[in-house]
C-alpha cells in the first residue's frame, strides 16, 4: 500500500508540474531507492497519454567512474543522455540518495573535469527549457540518507518532505496554484528595483538586477519549491556574504563559506570546512567565479535546515545566490559548467534594502508584500 | 561483499564475449535487481578503457504499460531508444526477474504488442550484429525469482548458473576458448548433412538442413552457452514430435506439446495443458508454424530443468526446435514475430540419425571429435 502523499506527489509532478500531454516522451531518471515514487508516476504518464521511459542509475557506476575513471572516459558523454535532451518532452529526476556521500573520496579536479564534459548538456537542457519545447523537474523520495543528512528519523523526514509539498493537503495542486499567484506578486514587484543591498551578519553586499527578469517559482521545475529568482547584471555584485548553513555540492561539505565580491567575479573566499574544494569548483571555468542567480525563499513551510538544496534554498525567510550558470529565462548571461547555491538565513538580524529603501527585515517582506 | 564468481562473469562478458577495447561504447541493460553485475560490469569495461554506461530500470513497469497503455502507447519507441541502438558498441543484456510470473494475468494480445514494438529495435540490433557493427551479449544475475523456478534455494541457485557460467573458475575464458574449438569442429562435422532424423518418444521428425550451415554457440552471444545450431530448409519438416519439457513463452507454461509437420508446417498441435496459448501462437504470423532452427543443446554442467530458456536451451543431452523466425547468417529464410524454442529430451532414450547414420544416442554425440574438449566423454 503507498503513502497516499507518494501518490499525490506523482500526481502533481505529471498533473500540474509538467503537463504531461499525449504524446510526450517523458524521461524519468531516479536511484533504485526511488522506485515506489516512478511507479506512481510511470502510471500517471500513461494515463496523461505520455511515453514514460525510466532510467535507474546506480551510485556505484558514478563513484567507479570519478575514481577509475581516464580522463577520456571521465569526459565523454553518454549517447543515451545526448539523444535524450533532444527528443524528451519532459525530464522528471527524482533525487533517491542512498548515501549521500558517495563521491566523498573523489578528487575535486576529476569531479571539475566531469563538470566541464557535461556542460553541453545541460545548457541544452536550459536553452530547450527557456524556448518551451522541454520541462524539467527536479523533486524528492525520502530515503534514510536523506533524513539522516536532515537529523532525522525516515519517518519525521517523510513528513517535513512532504510537508514541504503541501502534499498533506487534500488538493495541493489548488495550493500550488494560490501559493504561486502569491509568488507572482513577489516577482513582478522586484521586476521594478534595480540595486539590492543585503545586510546581515558577516553579509554586506549589492547587487543590480534592473532589466532582469524574477521568475516565481511555483513548483513546476522543482518540487517542493518556493522562491523567486533572478539572474544578476553579472558585473555589479559587489561586497561579502556569508553563509551560515553548511553547504552540500557531489557528496562534499562546505562549511562558514564566505566569498567577496569584486566587479562581479569572486576575489577572495573563506570556509572552515572545505574550502580545497569550493576553490576547485570556482576553477571549473571562468563563469564560476560570477553570481548566476540571486534568491529569495519564501516557503514557510520548510523552517528546518535539511542539508539539501533542493529544500534549503527554498526555507522561508533566507536568501540563496548560485556561483556559476544562471537561467536563460531570468535574462542573466553568465556560462558555466558550475552551478552551486549557496543559502544565507536572514531570518534574525537582516536587512535588505532595494533602490536604498528598506524592503525586506529579518526573514520578511515588508507592507504585507508576501 | 562482492561475489567473486560476478566479477569474474563481468570480466568474461567484457574480454572474452564482447571483446571490448579502449573507446568503444558499451550499454548494459537490465533491472535494478541487476545492479551487482551491472556495476561489475561498468568497472570492467572501464578498466578495458571503454565507455561503459547503464540502462537500469525498475521490474513491473512494463506490466503497468500492458495493463493500462493505449494501442500507441504499446507501439511506441523513442527516438533516443533508436539513436542508441546506432551509437553503441556493444551491449549487454541482463536477464534478471524480480518475478516471472508478472505478465501472468495481463492480455496476451497486448502484451504481444509490446513485443512486436520492441522487436522492431531488436531486429535493428541484429542487423547491426551481423554487420559486424555491433557485439551483443545476454546473460543473467541470479535472483530469488529464477531460483523458485528452478526449485531451488538463491544459494544453490547461484552454484548452478555460475557452474554453468564456468565463473566458479579462476580462468573461465579459457573454458569457453576450449569449448569454442570443440564445438567449431562438430559444427563442422554438421555442415554436410542433408538429413536429421529425431527418433524418440512420440518422436520420429524428419529436418532438412541440406545448404545450411551449423553454427557454434560459444558464449560469444550468450553466457552460459553451449550450443550448435542452425536453421532448417523452411518446406522440410516432416513427422511427429513430443516435447516433454514444459514449453515457456512471455512467462506462460504450455505443457507436453505435441506437433506433427507436414511440408515444413505445423498442420496438428495439442498439449496437456495451455493449448489455447499454443494455437495463439501458432496463428500469430505465417511464419509461427515454421521451423525456424534445430539445435543441439552441449553444456553438460546445465544438467536440469529450470524454466529458463537461456539454460534450458543448453542442457547437455537435449535437442531444441523454434518455431518462427529464423537465423540468416544460418542460411534461415523464415521470418516472423515468433522465436518460440521448444525442448527435447533425448538424455534417456532418444537417437538421432544423420542421412541415416546413427549419430547421437542417449544425449551425447556417438562419434568422438578430434579435439573432445568439454563434451562428455
Amino acid at each position: 500500500m503507498p503513502d497516499p502523499r507518494v501518490e499525490r506527489l506523482a500526481e502533481v509532478a505529471v498533473s500540474y508540474s509538467t503537463a504531461v500531454r499525449p504524446g510526450d516522451l517523458v524521461i524519468v531518471d531516479s536511484g533504485p531507492a526511488g522506485a515506489p515514487l516512478v511507479r506512481e508516476i510511470y502510471k500517471r504518464v500513461l494515463a496523461a497519454g505520455g511515453h514514460p521511459l525510466v532510467h535507474i542509475s546506480v551510485d556505484a557506476t558514478q563513484e567507479a567512474l570519478m575514481r577509475e575513471g581516464s580522463d577520456a572516459q571521465l569526459g565523454f558523454l553518454s549517447p543515451a543522455r545526448v539523444e535524450e535532451i533532444e527528443s524528451a518532452d519532459v525530464r522528471i529526476v527524482i533525487e533517491a540518495d542512498e548515501n549521500t556521500r558517495t563521491l566523498a573520496a573523489v578528487e575535486p579536479a576529476r569531479q571539475a573535469l566531469v563538470k566541464r564534459a557535461r556542460k553541453p548538456l545541460g545548457d541544452r537542457l536550459f536553452e530547450r527549457s527557456a524556448a518551451g519545447e522541454l520541462r524539467w523537474l527536479v523533486t524528492l523520495y525520502p530515503t534514510h540518507a536523506a533524513a539522516q543528512d536532515a537529523g532525522m528519523a525516515l519517518a519525521d523526514y517523510e513528513d517535513f518532505v512532504y510537508r514541504a509539498g503541501m502534499l498533506d493537503r487534500d488538493d495541493p495542486v489548488s495550493a500550488w496554484r494560490e501559493f504561486g499567484e502569491r509568488l507572482d506578486r513577489v516577482a513582478a514587484w522586484l521586476d521594478t528595483k534595480d540595486e539590492l543591498h543585503v545586510v546581515a551578519e558577516g553579509t554586506d553586499l549589492r547587487l543590480r538586477v534592473g532589466g532582469r527578469r524574477w521568475v516565481p517559482s511555483r513548483g513546476l521545475e522543482n518540487f517542493p519549491d518556493g522562491e523567486v529568482f533572478t539572474g544578476p547584471v553579472e558585473t555589479s555584485v559587489e561586497g561579502t556574504v556569508r553563509c551560515s548553513f553548511p553547504a552540500a555540492y557531489q557528496g562534499r561539505i562546505v562549511e562558514d563559506v564566505e566569498v567577496r565580491f569584486e566587479g562581479g567575479e569572486v576575489v577572495a573566499t573563506e570556509a572552515s570546512r572545505g574550502r580545497d574544494f569550493l576553490d576547485e569548483m570556482l576553477a571549473v571555468d571562468d563563469g564560476a567565479r560570477r553570481m548566476g542567480e540571486f534568491a529569495f525563499g519564501l516557503n514557510d513551510s520548510i523552517t528546518a535546515f535539511t542539508l539539501n538544496t533542493l529544500f534549503d534554498e527554498k526555507i522561508g525567510g533566507t536568501m540563496h545566490f548560485a556561483l556559476g550558470k544562471s537561467y536563460p529565462e531570468t535574462g542573466g548571461l553568465n556560462g558555466s559548467a558550475l552551478h552551486w547555491d549557496l543559502v544565507c538565513d536572514l531570518r534574525e538580524g537582516s536587512e535588505v534594502y532595494a533602490d536604498g529603501e528598506l524592503v525586506y527585515r529579518d526573514g520578511r517582506f515588508l507592507d504585507g508584500l508576501f | 561483499m562482492i561475489d567473486a564468481r560476478v566479477e569474474r562473469l563481468a570480466e568474461l562478458v567484457i574480454s572474452y564475449s564482447l571483446e571490448l577495447g579502449e573507446g568503444q561504447i558499451v550499454r548494459i541493460d537490465g533491472f535494478d535487481v541487476a545492479s551487482p553485475l551491472a556495476v561489475a560490469l561498468y568497472r570492467t569495461a572501464l578498466a578495458a578503457g571503454a565507455h561503459p554506461y547503464t540502462n537500469l530500470t525498475l521490474d513491473g513497469l512494463q506490466e503497468l504499460l500492458v495493463a493500462n497503455g493505449t494501442e500507441e502507447q504499446l507501439a511506441y519507441v523513442s527516438p533516443s531508444q533508436w539513436g542508441e541502438i546506432e551509437a553503441i558498441d556493444a551491449q549487454v543484456t541482463i536477464w534478471s526477474e524480480t518475478n516471472t510470473r508478472s505478465f501472468g494475468g495481463l492480455d496476451e494480445r497486448r502484451h504481444g504488442a509490446l513485443i512486436a514494438a520492441q522487436r522492431k529495435l531488436s531486429n535493428r540490433r541484429w542487423e547491426r550484429i551481423a554487420a559486424g557493427e555491433l557485439r551483443w551479449c545476454g546473460t543473467l544475475h541470479p535472483t530469488n525469482a529464477h531460483a523458485q523456478d528452478a526449485d531451488m534455494s538463491l544459494r544453490d541457485y547461484e552454484a548452478f548458473f555460475f557452474g554453468a557460467c564456468h565463473a566458479d573458475t579462476p580462468d573461465p575464458a579459457a573454458h569457453w576458448r576450449s569449448l569454442s574449438a570443440t564445438l567449431g569442429a562438430r559444427a563442422e562435422s554438421l555442415a554436410a548433412v542433408r538429413e536429421l532424423r529425431i527418433l524418440g518418444p512420440d518422436t520420429d521428425l524428419r529436418v532438412g538442413v541440406g545448404g545450411r550451415t551449423w553454427m557454434a554457440a560459444d558464449g560469444k552471444y550468450n553466457l552460459p552457452d553451449g550450443e550448435v545450431f542452425t536453421s532448417p530448409v523452411e518446406s522440410e519438416t516432416e513427422g511427429e514430435i513430443r516435447f516433454t519439457f514444459p514449453a515457456i513463452f512471455g512467462g506462460r507454461e504450455v505443457e507436453d506439446v505435441r506437433l506433427r509437420f507436414e511440408g515444413g508446417r505445423v498442420v496438428a498441435a495439442e498439449a496437456s495443458r495451455g493449448e489455447p496459448y499454443l494455437r495463439e501462437l501458432l496463428d500469430l504470423d505465417g511464419g509461427a508454424r515454421v521451423l525456424g532452427e534445430v539445435a543441439f543443446g552441449l553444456n553438460y554442467e546445465i544438467d536440469r530443468f529450470t524454466r529458463n530458456i537461456l539454460l534450458d536451451e543448453k542442457i547437455g543431452g537435449t535437442m531444441h526446435l523454434a518455431l518462427g523466425a529464423g537465423f540468416a547468417q544460418a542460411g534461415g529464410t523464415n521470418t516472423s514475430a515468433l522465436h518460440w524454442d521448444l525442448i527435447c529430451d533425448l538424455r534417456a532414450e532418444g537417437e538421432v540419425l544423420a542421412d541415416g547414420e546413427l549419430v547421437w544416442k542417449d544425449g551425447a554425440f556417438v562419434a568422438p571429435l578430434p579435439v573432445a574438449v568439454g563434451e562428455r566423454a
